[in-house]
């Protein structure tokens, strides 16, 4: 790779152990990507904060890095962890895993990290623009990045961007360069009657593009005239889980796919696939792991609810009552808590007996294994459902909201599954 | 018999020792216990076998992307591989190699899971991209 002086330096170690230890990590995946150059980074999102995901590992080597000098610098915010440190107790957590989280969180802080503690950065302060080059962990929000701000940066594991946040440069490979970021497979989904598609279908239909298509980039077709945030969110956040894409062009939305043959780069597609209900339903299937009745606990959050969606489940919790066996647990940023709690949302859900939670995730760090009883967790989002049986070591239910919302009143799963 | 080998530097170093060889991939985020460095994925090739102070031989990675934090602590435990060979090195073994400054060399001019066995005698330059194999039977 080409370096720079001051990038050379950097791995020479005249800035220290920390920043050196950084660059070694940057040019090493250069080298296996064939990049050229380093590239400057305007915007950096940094995961492995999950204690139970990470642990002690990462708090040594975070730890390393700050002594050996290193600060992040550009502006960094942090993805979601193990627990809500104000709820904890109410959650049935055990204070342990909330005292190693804040130390996992110490040499992140100390470094200058923004702790959004979301996976909705871009709602929070932390947006990357069109055309600029951005290091995120975790793939929902680098998903969206990509897709709908036309930013630039690939799927990577939390130390590249840790290591991306503290030399401020990375690799120029993969989806940061044009020609990489073309479409290759046409999806068409003008066969479904959107007016009748929840949001919790639009993940199932990502969830069966990402396992169909694995890796090869998506141009989606057939969508209705006005698509949501949430909707958008909802389709493209599965597509990372079971395969490894992290740009879905959605013609009419995506910057770079103002129709289809621009997303193509003026190429034909190489394969057309069509997504109707069939299909749909059987990501349903695919990701509910139990045929249980009983219901423990009910999960919203993954990625982290937006306003709209804290309102559409206070708006039918008010004056139910959540089954006293089966916990709701609400998973949002700070930032969204504080105005749901002004527009009188958390009131709501707290009084049907639900929590709306701050700072945690609820798929792939999760602490459900921890809460004792919790066996069968439901969720309406096929992302959340396919990471939880596997990090939590419970059994899962991927139903839409609504069923969702109706076993944590009846304690049980009685819609279709 | 030395059989001496070309290939890509990934992370430089010197390491001599003797090989473990899998033809299957390997995970180290569930796969190897860091406190022990004994691999313990149920039903690998070389499960139960350690790799501490070995020059392990595999193909690539596989498995979760928080992988490369078990080998860097394998590395401050000092349990971890004194190098590592792969068919065709991935960002998790890699970074994983950078993390804990372990010499790591890929795509050799001819594929060492054939050329190398469990037991022989392994010398590599990191920096160089070369492997030096001497055989435990010929």
């Amino acid at each position: 790779m080409n370096l720079t002086d001051q990038e050379k330096k950097m791995l020479d170690g005249v800035f220290g152990t920390g920043p050196q230890s950084a660059m070694r990590l940057l040019v090493t995946l250069g080298e296996i990507y064939g990049a050229q150059r380093m590239i400057p980074v305007s915007s950096c999102h940094v995961g492995g904060r999950s204690y139970l995901v990470s642990g002690e590992e990462n708090i040594e080597w975070m730890t390393d890095l700050l002594e050996g000098g290193a600060r992040f610098q550009v502006f960094t915010s942090t993805n979601p962890c193990s627990v809500d440190f104000d709820q904890w107790k109410e959650m049935g957590l055990p204070e342990e895993l909330v005292k190693n989280q804040r130390r996992t969180d110490e040499p992140y802080l100390k470094m200058g990290a923004v702790p959004l503690g979301s996976c909705l950065p871009y709602q929070l302060g932390n947006l990357p623009l069109p055309g600029t080059h951005f290091a995120w962990g975790g793939s929902a929000g680098a998903t969206f990045a990509n897709s709908v701000f036309g930013a630039r940066g690939n799927r990577e594991g939390s130390p590249s961007v840790i290591a991306a946040a503290i030399a401020g440069v990375t690799p120029e490979y993969g989806l940061h360069l044009r020609e990489n970021r073309y479409g290759k497979v046409l999806v068409d989904l003008s066969q479904l009657d959107h007016s009748s598609v929840s949001l919790s279908d639009y993940s199932a239909i990502g969830s069966y593009v990402g396992r169909t298509l694995i890796d090869k980039t998506p141009v989606v077709v057939g969508l209705p005239k006005t698509f949501s945030q949430d909707q958008i969110r909802f389709l493209i956040s599965p597509m990372p889980t079971a395969g490894a894409i992290s740009l879905c062009h959605l013609v009419g939305i995506t910057p770079e796919a103002s129709t289809v043959e621009a997303a193509f780069g003026g190429k034909a597609p190489g394969d057309k696939i069509s997504v109707g209900p069939g299909e749909m339903k059987s990501s349903y299937q695919k990701l509910t792991t139990t045929q249980k009745e009983d219901v423990d606990l009910v999960c919203f959050g993954c990625p982290h609810c937006s306003i709209p969606q804290i309102r559409e489940i206070a708006s039918f919790l008010e004056r139910k009552k959540i089954h006293p066996n089966t916990r709701l647990w609400v998973a949002t940023s700070g930032h969204l808590k504080a105005m749901a709690q002004r527009m009188g949302y958390v009131e709501i859900i707290e009084r049907a007996g639900g929590l709306v939670t701050t700072d945690l995730c609820v798929a792939p760090g999760a602490p459900f294994h921890l809460v004792q009883g919790v066996r069968t967790v439901a969720t309406n989002s096929a992302r959340g459902a396919y990471f939880i049986p596997g990090a939590c070591n419970v059994e899962a239910i991927f139903g839409d909201t609504k069923d969702c919302l109706q076993a944590a009143i009846d304690g049980k799963w009685r819609a279709a599954r | 018999m030395k059989i001496v080998l070309h290939g890509r530097k990934i992370i430089g170093g010197m390491a001599e020792g003797e090989a473990v060889v899998t033809k299957e991939p390997v995970s180290f985020l569930g796969g190897v216990n860091p406190d022990k460095g004994i691999v313990v994925e149920r039903g690998h090739e070389v499960e139960g076998q350690s790799i501490t102070g070995k020059i392990f031989v595999f193909p690539h990675g596989k498995g979760s992307t928080a992988g490369p934090y078990i080998i860097y602590s394998m590395a401050k435990r000092k349990t971890a591989p004194k190098a590592m060979i792969n068919v065709e090195a991935e960002p998790i073994i890699a970074v994983g190699a950078a993390m804990g400054n372990i010499p790591l060399i890929d795509r050799l001019d001819k594929n060492p899971l054939e050329v190398i066995a469990t037991g022989d005698f392994v010398k590599i330059d990191g920096d160089k991209g070369i492997v030096e194999v001497t055989k435990l039977r010929t």
